[in-house]
This record gives C-alpha cells, sequence and structure tokens, in this order.
C-alpha cells in the first residue's frame, strides 16, 4: 500500500478505512520520559522525531493558571479552584478547594473566559508546523467533569447529584458553554481532531448509574460533538474505567473513537472489536499501569502484536497506550512500542 | 418495632437522611435502645446498600447519600450509645500513598468501614510512609488500608511496608491495599494480606482480615 502521510493516516483510520499502517500518537508523554528517549527536544520536535501521527495540546498547557506557592504545587486554575500538582508529575494534579459550595457561590461566580488571549498559542504555533502533514489535536474536559473536578469537587459532585440537582446543572450549564466556545476556538485556529476527556467510569463500572451519565454527563457534552462534527472535525472521547454499561451512549453521542479500552477495569479490546467495531474507533489499549511500567521491550511488542490483531482488522484502529505515557514508563518500553506499532501494523495485516 | 427498623433500614439504603433522622428519633421516644436501632436498623441499611454497590446496581452518589443519612443517624444516636458497649469490629487506618492525592476512594473506603462498625483514623491523602507507622504505633489498629490511584505512585506501597517492617511492626498489623492500578497480584507481590476493588469489598476484605 502507498505510505500516507501522518494525518492523513490518522483520518482514513476515523472513517474506518484501512490506512498504510495503524496509526499511534499519545494524550500524553510526559517530558522527563521524552527527554531520556531524545534529550532537549521540545513537545513538538519528539512528536517529530518519533514520527508519531498526532499532536495533543491540553487545554491547561497554555492556561491561565495563578502560582500561589511552587513549593507546595499549588495553582488557582482558571475555575477557580485551588489545584495541588503531585511532585512526580507535570499533568496529575487534585482540587484541593473547589469554588463552589452551594446556591450562594454560583450567583457570584465567574467563569474563565475562553476568549482571553494566548490560551491558543501552543495550538496555533502546532498548526502552524503541521497543518496538512500530521493531526494537531485539542484536548479538552467534558462539561459534567469539569463541574467535577474543578467546581464543585468530586465528593461534593457526587452527593448534589442527588441532593442538589439543579446546582449540578447551572454549573454543567456553564461549563459546557465555556467548552462550546473553546472548541469554536480551536478549530478556528485550525486543529484536526478535537479529543474530549475526563473519566466517567472507575475499575467496576460508571461513577454514575446510565440514567445519572446520560442527565448529567451526555446531555451536555452531546451538543459539543454535534458541534465539532458539524464544523467537520472528528471528535474522539477518552474516559478510564470500565464502560461496558454505557458504551452504547458513547457510540451513540458520535464520538468518531473511544480511547483507552482500559485494561486494567477489565476491559478486552478484542470484544470491544467485536461489539462496536463497525460503529466507532478504537484507540488502546497497551498496557501503562503495570506493563510499560514494569515490563521488558519483548513483552510490550507482543502486548502491541496482540492487539493490533485484536483491532486492526478493516482499520478503525489507533494503537496507543492505556492511559498516557507518564512518568513512570520505561523509555525503552515506549520505544519499543512504536517501533512494533510500525512493524506489526503495516496493512494490508 | 420491627417495621421501625425496617424502615430506618430502608432509608439508610436510600440515602433519605431526613426520613432517617425522623424515624430514629421516633424508635428512641418509643424507647428502643439505641444499640438496636444501629444494629438491627441501620447497619442492615448499609450493608444492603454496600451488596448492591458490589452488584453494580448502585452508584457512588447513592453510596455517598447512604453514608450520609448513615452518619445523621449516628449522630443522634451517640448520646444514648455513652456507657453503652458498642462493639466495634476494628480499628483501620486508611491513607492515601506519598505523592498521590487521589482521596476520594479513600473516603469513601472510610465512610463504608465507618459504617460497618470498624473504628477508622484517617491520616488523610500523600502520605508518608513514618506517618503509618507512628499511627499503627499510637492507635494499635489492626488494619492498615492504603491507597493509590496512580501506577506512579502505588511503588510507595511496598516503601510503608518495609517501614513497618523496620519499626517492628509488620507482625502486628495486617495490610490492604487498593485503587484503581493495584490488582490482587500486585497485593500478593508485595506482602498484602488485603485487596479491594471498591469501597463494598473493603469492608469485606476488613472482615476476613479480622477473621470476624
Amino acid at each position: 500500500m502507498k505510505t500516507m502521510n501522518n494525518l492523513t493516516r490518522v483520518l482514513t483510520t476515523l472513517r474506518h478505512q484501512e490506512p498504510d499502517m495503524v496509526p499511534t500518537f499519545e494524550n500524553q508523554i510526559d517530558s522527563q520520559v521524552r527527554d531520556k528517549i531524545k534529550p532537549g527536544l521540545s513537545h513538538a520536535d519528539f512528536i517529530e522525531y518519533m514520527d508519531l501521527d498526532a499532536i495533543t495540546h491540553h487545554e491547561l498547557e497554555a492556561d491561565t493558571a495563578v502560582v500561589i506557592d511552587e513549593s507546595k504545587g499549588l495553582v488557582r486554575d482558571k475555575w477557580g479552584a485551588l489545584r495541588r500538582y503531585i511532585p512526580a508529575s507535570e499533568t496529575v494534579s487534585m482540587t484541593v478547594e473547589a469554588p463552589v459550595k452551594s446556591e450562594k457561590d454560583l450567583k457570584k461566580y465567574v467563569p474563565p473566559d475562553p476568549d482571553v488571549s494566548g490560551v491558543y498559542r501552543n495550538l496555533e504555533q502546532s498548526v502552524k508546523r503541521f497543518k496538512g502533514k500530521r493531526a494537531v489535536i485539542a484536548v479538552v474536559m467534558n462539561p459534567g467533569n469539569a463541574v467535577k473536578n474543578y467546581m464543585l469537587g468530586q465528593v461534593e459532585y457526587f452527593k448534589a447529584i442527588k441532593t442538589d440537582p439543579d446546582l449540578v446543572h447551572q454549573l454543567t450549564e456553564i461549563a459546557r458553554d465555556y467548552y462550546l466556545r473553546f472548541v469554536k476556538n480551536c478549530i478556528d485556529v485550525g486543529v484536526d481532531i478535537v479529543w474530549i476527556g475526563g473519566d466517567i467510569a472507575m475499575s467496576t463500572g460508571p461513577f454514575l448509574s446510565p440514567a445519572d451519565t446520560e442527565t448529567f454527563i451526555m446531555s451536555s457534552e452531546r451538543g459539543i460533538v454535534q458541534y465539532t462534527k458539524g464544523r467537520g472535525v472528528p471528535c474522539l472521547r477518552h474516559t478510564d474505567g470500565n464502560i461496558w454499561q454505557i458504551f452504547d451512549m458513547l457510540v451513540d453521542a458520535g464520538y468518531d473513537a473511544i480511547h483507552p479500552i482500559d485494561p486494567v477495569a477489565g476491559m478486552d479490546l478484542g470484544e470491544a472489536k467485536t461489539r462496536y467495531g463497525d460503529k466507532i474507533c478504537l484507540m488502546g489499549n497497551v498496557d501503562c499501569a503495570h506493563l510499560l511500567t514494569w515490563g521488558n521491550p519483548d513483552e510490550v511488542r507482543r502486548a502491541v502484536k496482540k492487539c493490533i490483531q485484536d483491532a486492526g482488522k478493516g482499520g478503525g484502529y489507533i494503537c496507543t497506550t492505556s492511559n498516557t505515557v507518564h512518568v513512570a514508563v520505561k523509555p525503552e518500553n515506549y520505544v519499543a512500542m512504536v517501533e512494533a506499532i510500525r512493524e506489526y501494523g503495516k496493512y494490508p495485516l | 418495632m420491627a417495621e421501625l427498623l425496617v424502615s430506618i433500614a430502608q432509608g439508610v439504603e436510600k440515602g433519605d437522611d431526613k426520613q432517617v433522622v425522623e424515624l430514629v428519633a421516633k424508635a428512641l421516644e418509643s424507647g428502643t435502645p439505641a444499640l438496636d436501632i444501629l444494629e438491627k436498623g441501620m447497619v442492615p441499611g448499609i450493608q444492603a446498600l454496600g451488596k448492591c454497590f458490589k452488584e453494580g446496581t448502585v452508584y457512588l452518589p447513592e453510596v455517598l447519600i447512604a453514608c450520609r443519612a448513615m452518619n445523621r443517624g449516628v449522630e443522634l444516636l451517640k448520646p444514648h450509645l455513652e456507657g453503652v458497649e458498642v462493639s466495634s469490629k476494628g480499628t483501620v487506618i486508611v491513607g492515601t500513598v506519598e505523592g498521590d492525592m487521589h482521596d476520594i476512594g479513600k473516603n469513601l473506603v472510610k465512610l463504608m468501614l465507618e459504617s460497618n462498625g470498624f473504628k477508622v483514623e484517617d491520616l488523610g491523602s500523600d502520605v508518608v510512609p513514618g506517618i503509618f507507622v507512628d499511627a499503627v504505633r499510637d492507635t494499635k489498629a489492626d488494619i492498615v488500608a492504603m491507597s493509590a490511584l496512580l501506577t506512579m505512585t502505588m511503588v510507595e506501597m511496598p516503601n510503608v511496608i518495609d517501614a513497618l517492617k523496620e519499626a517492628g511492626l509488620r507482625d502486628k498489623v495486617k495490610i490492604m491495599i487498593g485503587g484503581a492500578p493495584i490488582t490482587r497480584e500486585f497485593a500478593d507481590e508485595i506482602g498484602s494480606e488485603g485487596f479491594a476493588e471498591d469501597c463494598a469489598s473493603a469492608v469485606d476484605e476488613a472482615v476476613r482480615l479480622m477473621n470476624l
């Protein structure tokens, strides 16, 4: 098969057609791992060095967060939440103090401004550098998770679903409006793909009942998916956890692909391909919790081969880790993973 | 009286704190012993909820409001339980390991353990090994329950076990672990006696470790 460029490879896959080879890119790659593989490269340089098919930019990358205490990793984010980054990681943080505790706080709550200058600068640079060659992806949160993670805090969010659903709905509406405008701006900048994140499941199943998942999560993000696709831009979805109970809902929302078919939560890539492979593209699921962290390159190569065997047939499959290339991933294992994808992923399989 | 206790159990199970408070007050007024209200009304309610959670028929919001209803009822009972021998199933130290601030799982485990008759010492999140050691020494706990959501922080779990060994406390306490990347195999590998994949299973596992 004629060799495609990286962007065409990804877009062909998302159209459920066979590209020249299985594409690969990551939601996030920790800079410490990146530096161990090839020191001194920027994020974009590394994407080019590894010949990954897409570059991702997270909404918080160029955020307007204010550093509160650098030694403690504390920042005040754009939603007004006090967040703490964990010492070992540049990307993982938790809300320490949420800005909204009641209807009273809601009245005086000032949401972030998606039109603030500078927020899209990384995307603009990548579009300038990679447009037409590699997929440029904007990674954003889903509105429901913005309420849970940034506006109310997790425990209060889950309680409020039952005790104060109006408050949750009002906050979700604010978050939905923000993300609609944010996504519009990303598409105006020229991104090729929008990737919506925010976990809605844990290892044993969804956080919320399927009915509540529809009411509090999907109903708000469906409009963003529709808007994105209406602009001719594919839309991906990430969520950790066991999603069998809500898989249909994600398919029906119109997503082009679902990531990462979490193996630690008992999700099976082959089964997902059999049940949903004709309806939605699959992304995943080389285990980054155990295999890429503690395994060796030979084991990684075997896992990649199996993933491609399970999900690659007929296209519609992007080989990725089961979450991110986080700081504990062995650099040699990630390199082996990418090499194995290029070796075993050539179509026809 | 039996009907009232059944209604209290149902109130806890469906997380209706107003119903629980109202019915507990009514039961106390009618002379029902506080211990009976707790053990024959509220505890069966939270246990039924835990079973449903394990079976996947209720979800996180339902668990949180059930625990809230349970706590409200217990607050009402407390003055009436003074001097009454309330049997504790054991003391459990809970904490999220160093470097990890994800604490919703740990908080749920705490709520479910307390609701099921365990005394819980909550060390919070991002807990260094020395704090676990001090807490075991100070509280004479039966179980240390550690959680980690991240692969990069689960490696701290064996460090806590090593610290307990160094302090000569390892054989005084049982260990149980949980969190998204944690498996039974990992628990076996690091020498943790217990493993739980969710907050309801954590109660069962704690009961098993206590040989109750």
